[in-house]
């Protein structure tokens, strides 16, 4: 008994506390992108999630490019390859991929669904149109 | 005859209704019919929760009364909900490729469902290692207790954490469901359906466990062992080591 206390104990200071170099963290936001940008380069892949902005979708030859926000920074991506058939402006993405000169270059795109489940034709009475701001996430671990 | 099977009728009448209703609610106005994967998955995943919950409660009350009936209870539920898990975790999957477009990610959500599905795959063989029924009982019990730990962390780990898989959408902690109310009650309903199947099947199981218990007490342990008359055959010309 006393060890399996001792093991749950120490996994749960470092879960907690240790951060893993931050790869604890699932996707970053998109200010956080920035923030990060210089530390990062061009090499380092990391995972960004954001709104795709309303009317900024535009084909390209091998994908999409679109604007991307968190409500207050926003970012110009470059996808290569087909985006999931749920990709719309609008929605939230969550995508894999690396700086490339000032411009997010992604190869893997999933689509992050929100928990609003409603009919079509009743959208208004049950899901009320939903902002950038209320997309922002908690900050990882700690917070709420 | 007919109260044996009260557990089995229900369950087979809710499951009946259930997909009616599933089938009969209005599709999402962005998935589509996909999203009638909801009406098994949740369900599936929240008897999972129950199931342990239940192995939690077994697992507690042989500690304090040391009576078998609780070792299998236990035992059934966790035996249960290791299926339903790995039912949730199919149909999660079956939902995220269209949707999402993967069939699986690293995120919290589901990492921590991965190993609560390893930690009671744990269980099960630690019930099969122990032979002495007092001992595999014990044992069983504090890791019974001890892996229910996941189960809260597995639910709140949309809210802590940043995840690809939604947050609540029903058991939230701040608010009221945000869905659509004919989906809701579809919802309800299967997740009733699935709970009264959780409950025939660990009725049964746990039947098969006393049967299993009562064979058990019968057998003698000093017989010998089948095979103890078979002599090792050796090769010719071996030298005895």
């Amino acid at each position: 008994m006393i060890p399996a206390v001792g093991v749950a104990a120490v996994l749960f200071v470092v879960l907690a506390f240790g951060d893993l170099r931050g790869n604890l963290v699932y996707y970053l936001t998109t200010s956080e992108a920035v923030d990060r940008q210089g530390q990062f380069g061009d090499q380092r892949r990391f995972r960004l999630a954001g709104h795709v902005v309303e009317d900024s979708v535009r084909p390209t030859a091998a994908g999409a490019a679109f604007s991307m926000t968190d409500g207050v920074t926003t970012i110009e991506v470059v996808h290569t390859g087909a985006p999931p058939q749920l990709f719309r402006s609008g929605i939230d993405v969550v995508l894999e991929g690396s700086w490339d000169e000032g411009r997010f270059a992604s190869d893997t795109m999933m689509i992050k669904h929100d928990e609003q489940y409603c009919a079509p034709e009743r959208e208004e009475r049950h899901c009320p149109s939903r902002t950038p701001a209320a997309d922002a996430a908690p900050a990882d671990g700690a917070s709420r | 005859m007919i109260r044996r099977h009260t557990f089995d009728i229900v369950a087979v009448a809710l499951v009946a209704i259930g997909f009616v209703l599933a089938m009969g609610a209005p599709p999402d106005r962005l998935q589509g019919d996909v999203q009638r994967l909801m009406y098994v998955h949740v369900p599936a995943a929240w008897v999972a929760y129950l199931a342990f919950a239940v192995t939690l409660v077994g697992s507690v009350g042989w500690l304090v009364s040391r009576r078998r009936r609780w070792d299998r209870l236990a035992a059934s539920s966790a035996e249960v909900g290791v299926v339903f898990t790995g039912l949730a975790i199919a149909l999660g999957s079956l939902w995220g490729k269209p949707i999402w477009g993967v069939w699986w990610t690293w995120d919290a959500r589901l990492v921590t469902t991965a190993l609560l599905f390893i930690v009671y795959l744990g269980y099960l063989a630690l019930r099969r290692a122990v032979a002495d029924p007092e001992t595999r009982a014990r044992r069983s019990a504090i890791l019974g207790v001890v892996a229910f730990v996941q189960v809260p962390i597995v639910h709140m780990s949309v809210v802590w954490w940043r995840t690809l898989h939604q947050p609540p959408t029903v058991l939230r902690p701040d608010q009221h469901p945000t869905m659509d109310h004919d989906m809701l009650m579809a919802l309800l309903v299967n997740v009733a359906a699935f709970t009264a199947v959780y409950a025939a099947l660990v009725r049964r199981r746990a039947a098969v466990a006393r049967l299993e218990a009562e064979a058990d007490a019968h057998t003698d342990r000093h017989a010998p062992l089948a095979g103890d008359a078979v002599i090792a055959p050796r090769l010719e010309g071996a030298v005895d080591g």
